[in-house]
């Protein structure tokens, strides 16, 4: 993500006691010893937002590191990471900072971690240390590392203070309920929700938009005949169903006829008159392909993972040339990064995921059994 | 500022935050074979295919005098981009990006060419699918623009392609090199386009850190109401270049430090610190309020009181000896051309009445940096001098543009102990150390947004026109001898004159 950033020193984590003003007194110290003779009188903290994380996977915690190695290069932060951990017997506390400097030189920048560990009881107690801690004043992000799982004392006390969700729907056992989960959360507590699965999508939706900025080509989308999507390695992954439902959406579609079929699902889509065929199924990777066939043209987005590539293709006489372009990473740092630059499609977000929605429970009333797991 | 041409009635568009996808369009640029080409635009085009920022329609028509084939030109710019580019090449993406690159041979006045470009644009529209959208990119010496011009019309190319597309110009500075010469170009260039249609480019605007200006004075609410003539003591705008004029001393002669920096990228820096704010990015908004200012600026009446120009020496930068501009290869032993220029320029208006704005620019100063520097009138009560403080430094905000990108605000704060001592400290924003990632380069934005037809980061002819209004008597008044030119020594801070023109205000230069 960050192209000329060097990393000067990696404090490692010291414990301290669970006291807000403590882990204030000790931040300021490291900012002092690790600024050394580089600051003259005085220096300024640059911190955007809070960000914590909630967990209780057992590898929250490095997956929390790496993206705190990466994200404050772009958003300089306070981040905390509330643990949940059935080996906790007390609520701890230990606080890191990472400094960095760019080429450009001069003076670096740290970033201010805090991990607080509690058993899974201590909810209350840990998200109270929580809130002590969250600078004033700059927003408040709340990723749900894992599973959606939208309860339980530590989250519900956190969202109090949160202006936004990042959850992952990719991580549900079952996707429609963490989509169900997920629109009830935004709309009862006024919450913007985020869904990494959904921004993972960026690249895809661009370049499926793209196919359809000429005038000729956007003709064609009134001639559709079929949107067949690959996605899910082994199992069809949200992201292919977020997929679906934002052609669904955008395009005023009515899903009928919904099947469940060899780990996927086809449907009818009505546009009032005309039946399209819409068949999602399972891919090699998180999202493998979109062919949109009209009546005279088939377009068709694909990635390349091996070589980090997306090709991009159409197959009719006003057909562009074929394009290559570069990958966007998904790893977590830049998935969280591109939810953050990215916050004003709610809408159409929210309305993708409705008709994600609607998809796998058009599923599961076919089979009784959900079309996408992770 | 971020007004796109997304297709609006495309339904998959709404919500994607990359909505300045431009229209398919073919960018032919003039001087394919040149420096600017290489290290600039292609890698620049490159690296807007690899972000996904073009359209799916695309090419690039490159047009020159040498001889060669497509094939050819798709290997020398290759290259280019593998030399050039901020990102390294990735074969799979230059492969199809490639595709997209031809090439016209022919020289600029030749109209054969022209018919032979207007045919390949028309053959390759429907396979590229540009729609007739034509940017046409002068990386040209600028003697050159009004034949490419005067060309393209004759040629039919100025109206765009059969499809009713659109056609626009992108020229490089220097536009003109004085009143005369450039009201000559505007009236060659508009008798084949339209205002509208004219791109000048200043590389400076396309800066992040330019832009920055505007985000910094009308993003937040607690600095515009201190901007004006009643908080402000005086604003200096300074660009120091370490570097000599590198090989360009043919060019620099016939240019000078006024009319190579001064006349465009300082006063377009000024013209930013100094507009109004505007109601929304739309539109010319932007353009016609910096326009205002340049009307605004006073003409000076006394150049020699109010200008210094002067020529560096021979001596040391960053421990290394240098040769004086005099030696320097395709210059001449005798010149009198500046390397360095400083003013004193006044801004009548109500905000700026009274706030001198001093300008300065060099070549083989001891350090590179170009920074615009707000010093803040002193606090009406001076209340630690009477406790034995010394006399407080007045607050300064330096907005620095290259290179350690950056805003830094000086205040006074009390030494830690029982007296009341001030001492001055500085609280320091720095882009590359706040935000780690990287910004586009200049020519990025500034192609992406003429592919757009956004020309709010482009200069408009009234502002080209008054700028050369203001710059053309001090060429004028210094060949007619006022301010003769002064001496400095490669690797100090210019002339003894321009300490002087500042001092006798009362003021000092920023210390960069």
């Amino acid at each position: 993500m960050a192209q000329d950033v060097t990393t000067i020193e990696r404090i490692a984590a010291r414990p301290i006691g669970v006291e807000p003003n403590a882990i204030e007194d000790e931040f300021a110290r490291i900012w002092r010893e690790t600024a050394g003779d580089t600051y003259d009188a005085s220096s300024i903290r640059l911190r955007v937002l809070n960000l914590v994380a909630i967990a209780n996977a057992a590898d929250a915690e490095a997956r929390y590191e790496r993206v705190m190695e990466a994200m404050p290069q772009r958003y300089p932060c306070r981040g905390i990471l509330a643990l949940l951990d059935p080996a906790a017997a007390d609520v701890t506390a230990s606080i890191s900072a990472h400094c960095w400097s760019s080429s450009a030189g001069g003076r670096h920048v740290c970033s201010e971690e805090v991990l607080l560990r509690g058993g899974p009881a201590q909810g209350r107690a840990v998200a109270s240390a929580v809130l002590a801690l969250l600078v004033p004043e700059v927003p408040v992000d709340v990723w749900l590392i894992g599973p959606p799982e939208l309860q339980g004392e530590l989250l519900d006390e956190v969202l109090e203070a949160a202006d936004r969700l990042l959850l992952d729907s990719a991580a549900a056992a079952d996707a429609s309920s963490a989509y169900r989960d997920a629109l009830a959360i935004g709309s009862d507590r006024g919450l913007a929700v985020c869904d990494l699965a959904w921004h993972r999508l960026v690249a895809w939706r661009t370049l499926a938009a793209q196919l359809f900025d000429r005038e000729g080509a956007r003709q064609e989308l009134t001639r559709l005949q079929s949107i067949e999507i690959a996605g899910g390695a082994g199992r069809l992954s949200s992201e292919a169903l977020l997929l679906a439902g934002w052609f669904v959406s955008r395009l005023g579609l009515s899903p009928a006829d919904v099947s469940v079929r060899g780990g996927g699902f086809e449907a009818t889509l009505y546009d009032g008159t005309r039946g399209i065929r819409l068949a999602v199924s399972p891919g090699d990777s998180a999202m493998r392909s979109v062919r949109i066939r009209t009546q005279n043209a088939l377009f068709l987005v694909e990635s390349h993972e091996a070589n980090g590539h997306m090709h991009v293709r159409e197959e009719w006489p006003d057909a562009a040339p074929h394009r290559t372009v570069a990958m966007r990473p998904v790893d977590d740092a830049s998935v969280v990064v591109e939810a953050l630059d990215d916050p004003d499609d709610a809408s159409v977000f929210i309305d993708a995921m409705r008709a994600a929605l609607t998809l796998s429970e058009s599923a599961v009333d076919a089979t009784g059994s959900p079309p996408a797991s992770a | 500022m971020t007004i796109g041409i997304a297709p609006s009635s495309n339904p998959l568009r709404a919500g994607l935050r990359l909505s300045r996808t431009p229209e398919p369009c073919a960018v032919v640029v003039f001087g394919a074979t040149g420096d600017l080409t290489a290290r600039k635009l292609l890698p620049a085009l490159y690296n807007l295919a690899r972000t996904r920022l073009l359209p799916a329609g695309f090419s690039v028509v490159g047009f020159a005098r040498r001889e060669m084939t497509d094939d050819q030109f798709r290997a020398m710019m290759k290259d280019a981009v593998a030399k050039f580019s901020r990102e390294p090449l990735q074969e799979d993406i230059w492969e199809t990006f490639s595709h997209g690159l031809h090439y016209v041979s022919a020289s600029f006045d030749d109209i054969d060419g022209y018919r032979r470009l207007a045919e390949r644009l028309l053959k390759q529209d429907p396979s590229h699918g540009a729609a007739g959208n034509r940017l046409f990119y002068l990386a040209t010496p600028p003697t050159a623009y009004a034949t490419i011009a005067q060309r393209l019309g004759e040629a039919g190319l100025a109206r765009g392609g059969a499809d009713g597309g659109w056609a626009r110009l992108v020229v490089e500075k220097p536009f003109g090199r004085d009143l005369s010469s450039a009201r000559d170009l505007n009236q060659s260039l508009g008798r084949v386009f339209r205002e509208r249609q004219i791109y000048r480019i200043d590389h400076y605007l396309g800066k992040e850190t330019v832009q920055n200006i505007l985000v910094f004075r009308f993003a937040n609410g607690i600095f515009e109401p201190i901007w004006n003539r009643r908080y402000v003591d005086n604003v200096q705008v300074s660009v120091a270049e370490t570097v000599g004029v590198e090989g360009r001393g043919a060019y620099y002669e016939e240019a000078g430090a006024l009319r190579d920096m001064v006349q465009n990228h300082l006063l377009q820096v000024l013209s930013l610190v100094a507009m109004e704010p505007v109601a929304s990015f739309r539109g010319d908004a932007v353009r016609d309020e910096k326009a205002k200012v340049f009307q605004a600026i006073v003409p000076l009446d006394d150049v020699g009181r109010d200008t210094v120009r002067a020529q560096y020496t021979a001596g040391a930068i960053l421990g290394q000896q240098v040769p004086g501009y005099r030696a320097e290869p395709g210059v001449a032993p005798a010149s009198n051309v500046e390397t360095f220029a400083a003013l004193r320029l006044e801004i009548e208006n109500w905000r700026w009445a009274g706030v001198p704005f001093y300008l300065r620019v060099g070549k083989r100063l001891p350090k590179r940096a170009t920074e615009v520097a707000i010093t803040f009138k002193t606090a009406p009560l001076q209340l630690f001098r009477q406790m034995g403080s010394d006399n407080p430094v007045p607050n300064l905000l330096v907005l620095r543009i290259q290179p350690d990108e950056g805003i830094s605000l000086r205040f006074g704060a009390k030494v830690p102990g029982t007296r009341s001592d001030v001492r001055p400290v500085n609280m320091d924003f720095r882009y590359g150390t706040s935000f780690g990632v990287e910004a586009p380069e200049a020519y990025e934005r500034l192609l992406l947004d003429a592919m757009l037809g956004d020309s709010t980061l482009f200069t408009r002819w009234d502002s080209v026109e008054t700028a050369w209004e203001l710059v053309t008597p001090v060429l004028d008044a210094w060949s007619a001898g006022a301010s003769p030119l002064q001496m400095y020594e490669a690797g100090s801070w210019g002339p003894d004159g321009a300490r002087e023109l500042i001092e006798r205000d009362g003021r000092e230069w920023h210390r960069m």
